[in-house]
């Protein structure tokens, strides 16, 4: 019984992470995709747009896991926060700093 | 709280002092701290971050076949930044018992007072984190991220959450960096030296934690090891897989966890019911949770290890469903049903509360 549920939860995990990995992925192309198609000159201005929506993104990815996605708090008690949930979450530092400018505007 | 007799006015009263003293003492700490501390070099972001109380308060009632258990819940969590790269945090626990005694009478109790965590946090890099203190035990998922009244889907912990948790003193590192696009890893590796101080309770071992989480699917994997370095010197490991689906407002979770006093798992589902079509306005704040749940007693295991470690005493399965209505951020009213079977006797168990999280700056906001 025990070594049935065992190898049915690694294999749901391992078939949701290959599954996963392809899904990204092809996220991923879209976003480089849509990248290039900008010109040059409202590249600049898509530049804030674009890091505040990446931003988002990853404030829905990241902060709705363990918890449901708190409200934004003033900035300066956002700062302590995101660094309690940094490392508790172990959110790397390039989502941080994302998720910390977005929460922060 | 508007039934309640002089007795258990009484305990109650107690227990706001002592929830209250904690709340007074963690002010004067971050006042003491912030004034001794030299102000932080510009922060790497446009805000410095400021100390903060947070934390959460809770009210429950336990129906276990009949018999009726109050217990209201306060923990404290203390959160003092330093400069760029510093982070004290610091988690107590009161959480009161309170039952009428079995001929009958007034409620009375005990409040059981713990420290969950005390540790510094230092940031010495993106990718790694070196923790000193007293801190909660990085095994499977369930003790760092989900204990937390406001946070947890079922008022009752699972069955295996004593295998393996609980609190450590001690060193740790740990940290995460992205892979690729696609996928983050996450570590963490600690040491704990055993003590039998009262406040700072802990076990002598050594342990890690190896997790993936790939965002866009939204999956995190895990697994956990842990050496015990006294008595039978036992290996525990686990395995933690939690899916949040984009498409559907659901929340899948998991744990198996293995020890010398025993094994199980818990498989949980929580779906919020926002894509029902009617009374959308309170479908929105609803949840829905089904949890099954199997614990099986190690060959180790004895009456009294099991009622130390509040582990079942022999084999047991248990199914729980719940029910939870989010009023605001940080704030629900939580209810749930479980049945447990077991070789001894099958048990029900009832529960109503509410959970509430909280969050106030130690200090001045600034100019917004
Ligand atoms: C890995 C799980 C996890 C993730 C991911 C996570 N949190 Fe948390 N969060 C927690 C836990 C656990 C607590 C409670 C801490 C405690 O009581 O010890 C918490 C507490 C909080 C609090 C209360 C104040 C505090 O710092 O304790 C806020 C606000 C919060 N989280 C916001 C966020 C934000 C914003 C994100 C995204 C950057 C996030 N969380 C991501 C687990 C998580």
């Amino acid at each position: 019984m025990l070594k049935k549920i065992l190898i049915f939860l690694w294999s749901l995990a391992l078939a949701s992470s290959v599954w996963g990995a392809a899904a990204a992925g092809n996220g991923q192309g879209l976003d480089t995709n849509t990248a290039s198609a900008t010109t040059a000159a409202t590249r600049v201005s898509n530049d804030a747009a674009e890091r505040r929506l990446e931003g988002e993104r990853r404030f829905h990815e990241n902060c709705g896991r363990c918890h449901a996605a708190p409200h934004k708090f003033p900035p300066r008690m956002m700062a302590t926060i995101v660094r309690h949930m940094r490392v508790r979450a172990m959110i790397t530092d390039e989502d941080m700093h994302l998720i910390l400018d977005y929460m922060t505007q | 709280m508007n039934h309640c007799d002089p007795q258990t006015g009484r305990t109650f009263a107690l227990f706001r002092l002592a929830a209250g003293r904690a709340i007074f003492l963690s002010f004067v700490l971050s006042g003491v701290l912030s004034a001794v501390l030299p102000a932080s070099a510009q922060n790497s972001f446009s805000e410095r971050p400021v100390p903060i109380l947070t934390g959460n308060a809770g009210y429950f009632t336990n129906v276990e076949d009949g018999h009726t258990v109050l217990s209201p819940t306060v923990n404290p969590v203390l959160l003092v930044p330093m400069g760029d790269h510093w982070l004290i945090e610091g988690r107590g626990e009161f959480e009161g018992d309170f039952e009428r005694p079995d001929g009958g009478g007034p409620f009375g109790g005990t409040v059981d007072k713990e420290l969950n965590y005390l540790q510094a946090d230092y940031i010495a890099n993106p990718h790694l984190t070196v923790t000193v203190g007293r801190f909660l035990t990085p095994f499977g998922m369930y003790n760092e991220r989900l204990y937390p009244i406001w946070i947890r889907s079922l008022p009752e912990e699972p069955l295996i959450f004593p295998i393996a948790t609980g609190s450590s003193d001690g060193l740790m590192f740990r940290g995460g960096f992205s892979l690729n696009a696609k996928a983050n890893l996450n570590y963490s590796t600690y040491f704990s030296a055993g003590t039998e101080n009262r406040v700072l309770e802990a076990d002598r071992l050594v342990g890690g934690r190896l997790g993936f989480f790939f965002p866009g699917p939204r999956i995190e994997v895990g697994t956990s090891w842990q050496k015990s370095l006294q008595e039978e010197r036992a290996n525990a490991f686990g395995f933690h897989f939690a899916w949040q689906p984009a498409a559907v407002p659901l929340n899948l979770r998991s744990e198996y966890a293995r020890s010398n006093l025993g094994s199980g798992y818990w498989i949980a589902g929580a779906y919020r019911l926002s894509q029902l079509p009617f009374w959308q306005r309170a479908m929105r704040h609803t949840e829905v949770v089904l949890r099954a749940q199997q614990f099986f007693a190690g060959e180790d295991l004895n009456n009294e290890e099991a009622e130390e470690y509040e582990l079942p005493d022999s084999n047991a399965r248990q199914a729980d469903f719940g029910l939870n209505y989010y009023l605001r951020d940080g704030m629900k009213v939580t209810s749930s049903f479980g049945r447990q079977f077991s070789p001894d006797e099958d048990a029900n168990l009832w529960t109503v509360g509410i959970a509430y999280r909280f969050a106030l700056p130690l200090g001045n906001l600034g100019a917004q």
